[in-house]
């Protein structure tokens, strides 16, 4: 479904990496591991089609996402959502911040009339928006602000809003490094739920416990490229790079 | 015994010795003049703050620097500057303008605009990355992208607009050399506004009179302040 080939990306002289290859199905969870500032953010940005690869395609069921011009290059933009790191809500109560997805969609006499209704009645929250709260567990916390949510409830609302537009692929950059145990947890449960309705999750994390947890496939990224992509259990059971073999053994080991 | 300065203007605000509207139309001036130049001023200033601070170019550096210098004008300066604009030599002298109210909007435009447009800047460039991101990652066009930051920075460029409301509405200089501080032959204020008239009462020994213009200017001002903090929370929903 979405899948980079060949894809080469630098930072002036710094080369993040080079002719890499990473693909997604509906349906399936593909795990990103790989030592912190190794570029996983970058080769997340690159598959979000927010960054432009120097070399090399990004393609959407078929479609280069770089040779279609821009209102199409959007249209494929948001047939995907991403969660960051950090979890960068707006300044707004949490239902606000969950319909984004969906308001931004809208045209604009549509979303001009939906402000204005807004102020006379304020109307119920959308389906799409508690359905999306119901997966990370917080629909109860629609009507708060987003400030007097904790960190780990900060994340699960940002995870909410990239899921409440129905997105055929999910992105995850180190979704839970800031988070305890219990939040970590809802999250993970969130990519099984996301999985299950044949999302296309790709997860950035530098945990290999999570990818194990969580992915079908993993991607070891290391030395400014994929070494080895394959199926979660072979790949840490019998990696066939000794690359890969070095940095799983030294993680477990620690 | 020579009588305080402050009890002979409490006893003016209860006589009024102004003839019937003068003061009215001293702050309608005032007002008119002020709450124009800022909307100017501010219509002008948040999209160039806008596209400076979403854009890097070369001579960015440069664009700002001139800006920060702008908050510092000499308001008689401005004035002077204006004052050769329209005045009938000038390159606007065709227009007329010169003892108008619309000269004093040029000037005041000029003067709130640096302040108004570098505020805005430092908020809208205060405002996290990582939110602007997220409204592109989210299916934003830049233009959302934009409206998300402007909402996120808006207790900054509330700050901005008093900050140039403030410098207009208090501002002497320039006002009265492009506006003359005028009234018509019935008294009524044409072009003289709180700050000219308290000057000009000042100067003619009516400390009284000067305060209790002074009184309303402040009070004004604090109105204004309270509105514009009012508007800023809009919009949020607690």
């Amino acid at each position: 479904m979405l899948r980079a080939t060949a894809v080469s990306r630098s930072y002036g002289e710094t080369v993040v990496f080079e002719n890499l290859s990473i693909d997604v199905e509906p349906g399936e969870v593909v795990a990103v591991i790989g030592p912190s500032g190794i570029g996983k953010t970058t080769l997340l940005r690159t598959l979000a089609l927010s960054l432009e690869p120097d070399e090399g395609t990004v393609s959407f069921d078929g479609t280069d996402a770089w040779e279609v011009d821009d209102p199409d290059r959007l249209a494929l933009r948001r047939r995907i959502g991403m969660v960051f790191q950090a979890a960068s809500l707006f300044d707004a109560p949490v239902a606000r911040n969950v319909e984004y997805g969906l308001r931004v969609r809208r045209s604009w006499p549509e979303r001009i009339r939906a402000e204005l209704r807004s102020l006379v009645a304020p109307s119920g929250t959308a389906d799409a928006v508690r359905d999306a709260l119901d997966i990370v567990g917080l629909d109860d916390k629609r009507a708060q602000h987003v400030e007097s949510l904790s960190a780990g409830e900060a994340q699960r609302v940002s995870f909410a809003r990239a899921v409440a537009y129905d997105p055929d692929v999910l992105l995850l950059d180190e979704p839970t490094s800031d988070l305890d145990p219990r939040n970590t947890a809802v999250i993970e449960d969130a990519i099984a739920e996301a999985r299950d309705r044949r999302i296309g999750v790709v997860v950035a994390t530098h945990d290999m416990y999570q990818a194990e947890r969580v992915a079908d496939r993993v991607a070891v990224l290391l030395d400014g490229g994929v070494t080895e992509v394959g199926p979660t259990e072979r790949v840490f059971d019998d990696p066939r790079d000794p690359r890969t073999r070095r940095f799983i053994d030294g993680e477990l080991v620690y | 015994m020579p009588i305080d300065p402050a009890v002979q203007s409490l006893q003016l605000l209860v006589d009024l010795p102004f003839r019937e509207g003068y003061v009215r139309s001293i702050v309608s001036v005032s007002l008119y003049v002020s709450l124009i130049a800022v909307a100017l001023s501010t219509l002008f200033s948040i999209p160039v703050a806008v596209v400076l601070g979403f854009n890097d170019f070369p001579g960015k550096g440069l664009v700002k620097a001139v800006i920060n210098t702008g908050m510092g004008f000499p308001s008689v300066v401005v004035g002077l500057v204006v004052l050769f604009a329209v005045s009938n030599q000038g390159p606007l002298g065709s227009l007329n303008l010169l003892f108008t109210k619309q000269a004093m909007i040029l000037s005041q435009f000029v003067l709130a605009t640096p302040p108004i447009t570098a505020i805005s800047l430092a908020a809208i460039t205060g405002v996290d990355e990582d939110v602007r991101d997220a409204a592109r990652a989210l299916g934003g066009t830049r233009l959302d992208a934009a409206l998300v930051v402007l909402k996120e920075a808006r207790y900054g460029i509330a700050t901005a607009v008093l900050a140039g409301f403030g410098r207009a509405i208090s501002e002497v200089g320039s006002v009265l050399i492009v506006g003359g501080n005028i009234t018509g032959a019935d008294g009524i204020s044409k072009t003289r506004t709180l700050t000219t008239a308290i000057q000009l009462e000042a100067r003619q020994g009516q400390y009284g009179t000067a305060m209790v213009l002074g009184g309303v200017l402040l009070a004004l001002v604090l109105l204004i302040n309270a509105i514009v903090v009012r508007f800023g929370d809009w919009g949020v929903q607690r």
